[in-house]
């Protein structure tokens, strides 16, 4: 069984616990307007051109983007970065795209990694049928649980989905007794006006148990835009400012308020 | 900040003062050996008496608002030269005037007594001259072509740091032991007896001199106390004239009088030769800890009282950049720090844990001092806690590139290696760059950097150097005579040990100019056990004596191995005649070729063993080459990995690479992978520069740069602390972090009027970003920000 992988990031120090190493899996079921990662979008490996400078002179190279992974690949990875991992108590992080749009191959990685000791963890949407989660929350220690919007309408207007399915798939993983780490993209104009944020900090306090361990505030960032230009994708965020520092300490008081620890990036 | 305005106004003292050439020196140590006296004296006597005459003679130096008195010239950054080591030629001179970065001014009666005195009496005298006229055409070919440097061509040798003895001993009671020495001296059965007592005779007279020098301060204290208007000044410094008159003769009992006693020794070292990496402290919070503890407990210092000593300390080591050199190096080199670096943590003498109060205490002084000189390390062993790492960490985020991280335990078993005994080798540390030694008991003698990409490009090009137009190497072929990589293997490893041999035979008649010629008698005080071996420094007097011979560019030689073994040999990418044709056009026409060398081909620092493979393949040939071949001194030659600034000197001299490498362009530093050629980050540069077998050298520096992102909370710290801790478990020795961003770098080029104070690390040590030559500045510049990976 293999898995479609477009990026492998070691010293990977935000998807988790510890320094960890994490697979970025190649396939979304949504489409954010924000998106920073828009070769994660097509589940197929696709062939896009790469730039290499030699001085003034420009190389253009055929390059594919996305590569099956067998299981045990996965693994040999993973165990050449065991000193760190074992060091700093970290781990293996599967992020995306959506994994769970592979959940045979990732309940498969997720439980070979487990075997072998490393702490396992799934960033996800939480936009898959909740079949598919049941079938990797035995093998997952960890979940990094994206919550874009509450309102439906905009969740569908600014992802291309539905959020009724996210947030049912959250009472599964509430209830599973696994830990969460809760992640909020802070996506100026989308959803960071004072109602929102209020709706959100009563969401969380009302659906926080134990288990949720922390809050992550992740900032827009513009370190899409020239990515798109390569994937041939529209990029809907021109001008749009990342929010400043100030903001973002602020945002974090505010989200403290739900007394679950708060963390920007990460 | 915990400095006083007393300390800061030193601060600014000394990162106002003006590089000046003194002549002072010159002209003293002319004038001595000119003189009747001189003629009549055995080489080690004439030396002492040398040293004696200079500080003598010398003038006294006392800056204003200054705890800690002593100069090495006549004022803060007026600095010596020595023209028994190298002469300055007038034309040096106006060079080091007049050149861009660091430069040192030359007035007009540094010229006149240049003119006049110094430069008749040494002309063809300096021991340069002698060493030059002492080497073969084989070695002259090698040093033109840039296969390697001679350490010990414009310096005296002399890495050697202070250990735990002199900060608990007086020079008096040094004059007992040689008192001691040369009654044992047995002249019925000790052929050498009568150099012995002509050795411990000089050494007697350095510890006259070094007293006669502390008191000359404690009289000339008096007497400006005398003048002061400022009442507690006038105290303050009749304190200090107590305290001179007290140390070095007598064992310190304060931190004030630790303080001074070891810059009156400090001093002394410098002012009787310019030894290599300039000495040091060394384990300064385990010295200082016991005084320190005690005057806590009598309430003799206040916290104040020691930030204010510290302080007035550490500006001592930055009022001294190192000599400047002659001939062409005046023009190219242009790193004049000279390298004390302290060491804090580590373990003691028992194996236990020897992180204390102190070293808190004096990474604090670090943090708001901020100045080049000293450099500092901390030394991490597995029993050190976190939260020492974490408040180094606090200070390398700032982008000062000090301390550097250093593996106590590697260093530990580097030292057993070689035979040390477990306390000395637990007592020991890294000094100069990274280089491990034995503290207070070693001479490890740097003798040159080497080349090693330069051999591979002689292996090449059937042993012709074509920059210099000569037949440098042994005839073993040319690129296309290799028919498979086994066979380049083996030329290559013939070029090495012929070009080593070279090198050993130089350094051996090297060592013999100095011990010959130019004894330090002071120096030997200072170092066990040469007071009871009756033998100098220079010698062999020393309890272990070791060579090293510094490889430099091995990431670029595994690329360029990888590359000629992945494209010629595996894949047969390129014909190796037409590789060698596109390397002479430096890959003019044959820029596809080059994007595939430079792209396509598997790099070191990937954690890749393909490529990484030959990172050990040529660390086991060189190390074959030169481990444990003897010295003169009683010991052997051993490697170590480190580059200095000659990275950039070995790149100018090697034409366009295997890899991709244009003509004349940096090599990679350290075992750190060629600028840019990591991709995968900062875990998988650790995996591959640990798979050299570190515990094998004296010393490897790996140089990782960090966007500061990566040091934004405790988590980062955590992670960070844990990458250390890792790298260090698989055997690494050092690793060194640049944290700055290339947009900051950029922009100080663009306008380095704005950037006056940024401080990066370079190779094992710090700079001014503003005084590196621009190909540096580059180089670091491209080096892998993996916060942007």
């Amino acid at each position: 069984m293999k898995g479609l992988i477009f990026s492998v990031k070691r010293y990977s120090v935000h998807d988790g616990p510890g320094i960890r190493v994490t697979f970025f899996m190649k396939g979304c079921p949504l489409s954010c307007r924000w998106c920073h990662n828009p070769e994660g979008l097509s589940p197929e490996p696709e062939t896009v051109t790469r730039t290499d400078r030699i001085g003034d002179m420009e190389f253009f190279q055929n390059e594919q983007a996305g590569r099956y992974y067998a299981v045990g690949e996965i693994l040999e990875i993973v165990e050449r970065e065991r000193v760190f991992i074992q060091q700093s108590d970290g781990g293996v992080t599967f992020s995306g795209g959506e994994p769970l749009m592979q959940t045979p191959f990732l309940a498969e990685a997720l439980k070979a990694c487990m075997s072998h000791g490393f702490h396992t963890a799934v960033d996800t949407s939480g936009y898959s049928p909740a079949d598919n989660l049941t079938k990797i929350i035995p093998y997952t220690d960890l979940f990094l649980f994206d919550i874009k919007h509450l309102d439906d309408e905009v969740h569908l207007q600014q992802t291309s989905v539905s959020n009724s399915l996210i947030l049912e798939n959250l009472r599964i993983l509430i209830d599973s007794g696994k830990d969460i780490i809760l992640r909020i993209p802070l996506i100026p104009g989308m959803n960071d006006d004072p109602g929102h944020l209020l709706r959100l900090r009563e969401f969380i306090i009302e659906t926080r148990r134990d288990n949720v361990k922390r809050v992550s505030l992740l900032p827009y960032h513009a370190i899409g835009s020239s990515k798109y230009k390569r994937f041939n994708i529209d990029y809907r965020m021109s001008g749009i400012q990342p929010p400043s520092p100030r903001r973002m300490r602020e945002l974090k008081d505010f989200f403290s308020e739900t007394g679950i620890e708060v963390k920007t990036g990460g | 900040m915990i400095i006083s305005e007393r300390v800061k106004r030193l601060r600014e003292q000394s990162l106002n003062a003006v590089e000046t050439i003194s002549a002072e020196r010159a002209f003293l140590i002319t004038q001595f050996y000119k003189s009747n006296e001189a003629g009549e004296l055995s080489i080690p006597v004439k030396r002492a008496k040398a040293f004696e005459y200079i500080l003598k003679n010398k003038q006294l130096c006392i800056n204003a608002d200054e705890l800690i008195v002593g100069e090495r010239g006549p004022g803060p950054k007026k600095t010596p030269t020595y023209p028994e080591i190298c002469l300055h030629s007038l034309e040096d001179l106006e060079i080091l005037s007049s050149r861009e970065k660091v430069s040192f001014q030359v007035d007009e009666e540094v010229r006149k007594i240049y003119r006049n005195e110094v430069i008749p009496f040494w002309t063809g005298k300096s021991n340069r001259d002698r060493v030059m006229e002492l080497m073969t055409p084989e070695w002259l070919n090698a040093y033109n072509a840039g296969v390697f440097t001679e350490f010990q061509e414009q310096r005296a040798p002399g890495h050697t740091v202070l250990g735990y003895k002199m900060f608990r001993c007086g020079f008096l009671q040094l004059k007992e032991e040689i008192r001691e020495a040369k009654s044992a001296l047995d002249y019925y059965n000790d052929g050498q007896a009568f150099e012995k007592n002509e050795q411990l005779k000089a050494m007697e007279i350095a510890c006259d001199a070094i007293i006669m020098y502390a008191h000359r301060y404690a009289d000339e204290l008096v007497r400006i106390a005398e003048a002061e208007n400022d009442p507690v000044r006038r105290t303050e410094l009749m304190q200090m004239a107590a305290v001179c008159r007290k140390v070095p003769a007598h064992p310190p009992e304060s931190i004030h009088e630790m303080l001074q006693h070891y810059w009156f020794i400090h001093i002394g070292v410098i002012t009787e030769l310019n030894p290599w990496d300039s000495f040091n402290p060394g384990r300064l919070d385990q010295h200082l800890y016991p005084v320190y503890m005690k005057e806590m407990k009598e309430g003799t210092l206040s916290k104040e009282q020691l930030y204010d000593l510290l302080g007035s300390f550490w500006v001592k080591f930055n009022n001294h950049p190192s000599p400047p050199k002659m001939g062409v190096t005046a023009s190219e080199s242009n790193t004049y720090t000279d390298f004390c670096l302290i060491n804090l943590g580590g373990v003691k003498a028992d194996g236990s844990d020897a992180v204390n109060e102190m070293s808190y205490i004096l990474l604090d002084v670090i943090k708001d001092m901020r100045i080049l000189q000293p450099s500092s390390m901390i030394q991490i062993s597995k029993k050190s806690p976190d939260i020492f790492i974490h408040k180094a960490l606090d200070i390398i985020r700032t982008g000062f590139g000090q301390p550097s991280c250093f593996n106590t335990e590697a260093i530990i078993q580097e030292m057993l290696r070689q035979g040390k005994t477990i306390e000395d080798a637990r007592n020991g540390g890294a000094s100069g760059c990274v280089e491990t030694g034995a503290f207070g008991t070693e001479a490890y003698w740097l003798s040159g950097y080497f080349n090693l990409p330069k051999v591979l490009e002689l292996t090449l090009n059937n042993g012709y150097d074509r920059k210099t137009g000569a037949q440098v190497g042994l005839k073993t072929g040319n690129a296309e005579d290799y028919l498979s990589f086994e066979d380049l293997i083996r030329a290559f490893r013939l070029q090495l040990n012929y070009l080593i041999d070279i090198k050993i035979r130089g350094n051996n008649v090297i060592e013999k100019t100095f011990s010959g010629w130019l004894p330090v008698p002071f120096l030997s005080l200072l170092v066990e056990d040469c007071i009871s071996n009756g033998k100098d420094y220079n010698s062999g007097g020393a309890r272990y004596n070791t060579t090293y011979i510094q490889g430099v560019g091995l990431g670029t030689i595994t690329d360029m191995l990888t590359s000629l073994r992945y494209n010629v040999y595996d894949r047969r990418l390129v014909k190796p005649d037409e590789l060698r044709k596109a390397l002479e056009a430096d890959f003019k026409g044959y820029e596809q070729l080059q994007h595939d060398l430079v792209y396509n081909t598997p790099k070191y620092g990937n954690d890749d063993d393909y490529a990484d493979q030959h990172a050990v393949m040529v660390f086991e040939i060189y190390y074959d080459a030169v481990n444990g071949k003897p010295n003169t001194r009683g010991g052997v030659h051993r490697i170590n990995m480190l580059p200095t600034t000659s990275h950039v000197y070995f790149g100018s001299v090697i034409g366009a690479t295997p890899d991709g490498r244009k003509a004349g362009k940096p090599l990679s530093e350290g075992i750190s992978p060629v600028q840019g050629a990591d991709k995968q980050g900062p875990t998988s540069v650790l995996k591959s520069a640990s798979k050299i077998d570190h515990m094998r050298t004296g010393g490897t520096l790996l140089n990782q740069k960090f966007s500061p992102a990566f040091f934004e909370d405790e988590d980062s710290y955590k992670c960070l602390t844990a990458l250390i801790r890792s790298y260090f478990s698989l055997d690494g020795h050092h690793i060194q972090f640049n944290v700055v961003d290339a947009e900051t770098l950029r922009d100080a080029q663009k306008h380095p009027e704005l950037h006056r104070d940024l401080i990066v690390r370079v190779a094992g040590y710090s700079d001014y970003f503003n005084d590196l030559g621009e190909d540096l500045q580059n180089e670091i510049i491209l080096r892998t920000e993996h916060g942007d990976v």
